[in-house]
């Protein structure tokens, strides 16, 4: 279709084409499946459940589940979990499950412990909340250390870049409007035919960040398009494949499923720093972002994918096939999807802090004073921790009460010899929570706080956030 | 060109092992990666296979522990072509092929002095594996 738009004019393409298959494979969080696996004997009404050590939820009456994607194994942590646990009953494989329960005069049992397959399974319906994002950020990150995201692993200092989406393939590009897609519409999932149900939690339409529910029987899909995946230190979840056919009804459909990459711009965002509102440090295209290199700053940054743009377009060509086979049969929407929602943000009544709430002067010293000297002024301010400053004000080390101790004791004179170069610090709106453990992972007590130009502005001790945090 | 991974102990790493090795045996050896600290170091080197033998037992002479690096495997059956990894690759040993197929250079690829990868597979398809050639491996084992 897009080729045919450039070469012969939407006229033309509206005339010859018929319908516009599209595909989309990434990981996608709110996904999961409800099963039903029929009554024990004597019957338990089950209150807490696990799928080979993964945590089920138990929402409904007595045996219906809900196996959640980034739900994670108690044994095996981030290695397995709920999108594993589907793909495993997708694949044929046996599953254990064990349930507890508190028992009552009509569900006696209190647990019970037993092996199944799908095909035990009364249903096992894929039932995934928020499916097929439009488009998705450009993950960067600022920071000097590397931080493992659910956008995958991200280098310091900009040294690598993700990104997410299928771009001029993904099925809400092809139909931004929801002309042709809404609650009914037939589509493929996961390696079968399924519905949208509605539209996804979160869709967003108006800023191009729309998303579906959708539900498919999952005893007929195929690992292939159905695959559970870990993100080191960020948790497990599950790649789900969408294929969505858009009929041409009119030349307006012809001309908006010619859309290419090179028309999609998405956010480069900074997930090094730990807020809602993540600094965007520029716009990209998908055509660039699927280049493999992008610029940020006029640096050449590399770029990956993390969803498969390979299984996309098999996706797309499968249902391609099927349509033509006759195989799958397009619906028309019985209602059609909101366009005019918004993606509201938390309403929060509890304050959260910041380092702005508890910072304080730090107390500091010059490289060249005599140890003698900040040994006086730790006594004088009572406090155990003293800034090293230049004589711009910025951030040239840190003294501990200890350190000076140790230096006192072996003779020393300098600062010089004793002083930490390699200070880890915090930043005036950085949420206390996130500083607070960054000083647990270095076992330090305290964090100068510097702004971009590494002047002090002040300190943050462990007895603050303890104080705040109750820790 | 053969790759050898040398690892030097505390004890050692402060000795300039390597340029001593190239002084008397006379033999280029290039480094590829290296991680080294007053803690130790681990070096993956390649060396003309015609020297591989000689340079193996001067290394050991000297203290150092020499065996073939662990090198990174791609699991077809569970790479789903994502391509997360690609741009994490150092050395461009992953690449996107046209078809968007993963394709991976055992040629480039520094094995386990890196192992960027491997942590980043969301589909666990990435394992980091000991080179093939056994014999190569036996060769190099420590005469007991």
């Amino acid at each position: 279709m897009k080729k045919l738009v450039e070469s012969s004019g939407v006229e033309v393409a509206f005339k010859e084409v018929d319908v516009v298959t599209t595909g989309t494979f990434g990981a996608m969080c709110s996904s999961g499946a409800i099963i039903n696996i029929g009554h024990s004997d004597p019957p338990i009404k089950i209150e807490k459940a696990w799928i080979n050590d993964v945590p089920i939820c138990h929402p409904g009456a007595a045996v219906d589940l809900y196996i959640g994607a980034t739900a994670t194994s108690e044994t095996q942590s981030f290695e397995y979990g709920g999108g594993h646990v589907i793909e495993d009953l997708v694949s044929g494989k046996e599953v254990e499950l064990r349930a507890t329960a508190y028992g009552t005069d009509c569900y006696p049992r209190t647990r019970i412990k037993t092996n199944l397959t799908k095909d035990d399974l009364n249903q096992f319906y894929l039932l995934n909340f928020r499916n097929c994002y439009q488009r998705y950020a450009c993950a960067v990150n600022s920071r000097d250390e590397t931080i493992y995201t659910y956008m995958g692993k991200l280098l310091p200092r900009f040294r690598n870049a993700t990104f997410s989406g299928a771009g001029e393939l993904n099925p809400l590009m092809n139909d931004p409007d929801y002309e042709t897609i809404g609650v009914g519409t037939r589509i493929f999932l996961g390696g079968a035919q399924g519905y949208v149900i509605g539209e996804g939690t979160q869709h967003d339409p108006q800023n191009l960040n729309g998303t579906l529910m959708v539900r498919g029987n999952a005893k007929k899909m195929s690992p292939e398009f159905l695959h559970g995946a870990t993100f080191t230190r960020y948790g497990t979840t599950m790649y789900v494949g969408i294929g969505i056919p858009i009929p041409i009804l009119n030349e307006g459909l012809a001309k908006k499923t010619a859309i290419r990459d090179e028309e999609i711009f998405t956010n480069i965002i900074d997930y090094g720093v730990p807020r809602r509102d993540r600094p965007k440090l520029g716009k990209i295209s998908y055509k660039e972002l699927k280049s493999g290199a992008i610029t940020i700053d006029g640096k050449k940054v590399r770029v990956s994918s993390l969803s498969s743009l390979k299984t996309a377009k098999k996706i797309a060509g499968t249902l391609k096939s099927w349509i033509e086979e006759g195989m799958f049969y397009l619906t028309t929407p019985v209602e059609r999807l909101p366009l005019d929602s918004v993606f509201k943000l938390m309403r929060q009544t509890e304050e959260t802090s910041f380092i702005a709430n508890v910072v304080h002067a730090a107390v500091t010293c010059k490289e060249n004073e005599p140890i003698q000297a900040i040994a006086e002024r730790i006594v004088k301010q009572s406090v155990n921790h003293i800034v090293v400053i230049d004589d711009a004000g910025k951030l040239s080390g840190i003294v501990t009460s200890w350190d000076i101790t140790r230096a006192m004791a072996e003779g020393r004179k300098a600062l010089a010899d004793v002083v930490t170069r390699r200070v880890i610090t915090a930043k005036i709106d950085e949420p206390l929570e996130t500083a607070s453990k960054r000083m647990a992972q270095h076992n330090i007590s305290a964090l100068p706080v510097i702004n971009s130009e590494r002047k002090v502005l002040g300190i943050v001790t462990s007895e603050d956030v303890a104080k705040i945090l109750g820790r | 060109m053969v790759r050898i991974l040398l690892r030097f102990s505390e004890n050692i790493v402060e000795q300039p092992i390597t340029a001593e090795i190239i002084l008397a045996l006379k033999v280029p050896i290039n480094i590829i990666a290296a991680h080294v600290n007053s803690k130790g170091g681990e070096v993956l080197a390649e060396v003309p296979d015609a020297a591989l033998e000689k340079v193996v037992t001067a290394y050991r002479e000297k203290g150092a522990t020499v065996s073939l690096p662990k090198l990174i495997e791609v699991d077809s059956e569970k790479c789903f072509s994502c391509g997360a990894c690609v741009a994490l690759c150092p050395v461009e040993a992953i690449t996107l092929a046209d078809d968007n197929s993963i394709v991976f250079n055992k040629e480039k690829c520094i094995g386990s002095t890196c192992g960027a990868c491997v942590e980043a597979c969301p589909a666990r398809a990435i394992k980091s594996v000991k080179q093939g050639n056994s014999e190569l491996a036996n060769d190099l084992n420590p005469k007991k």
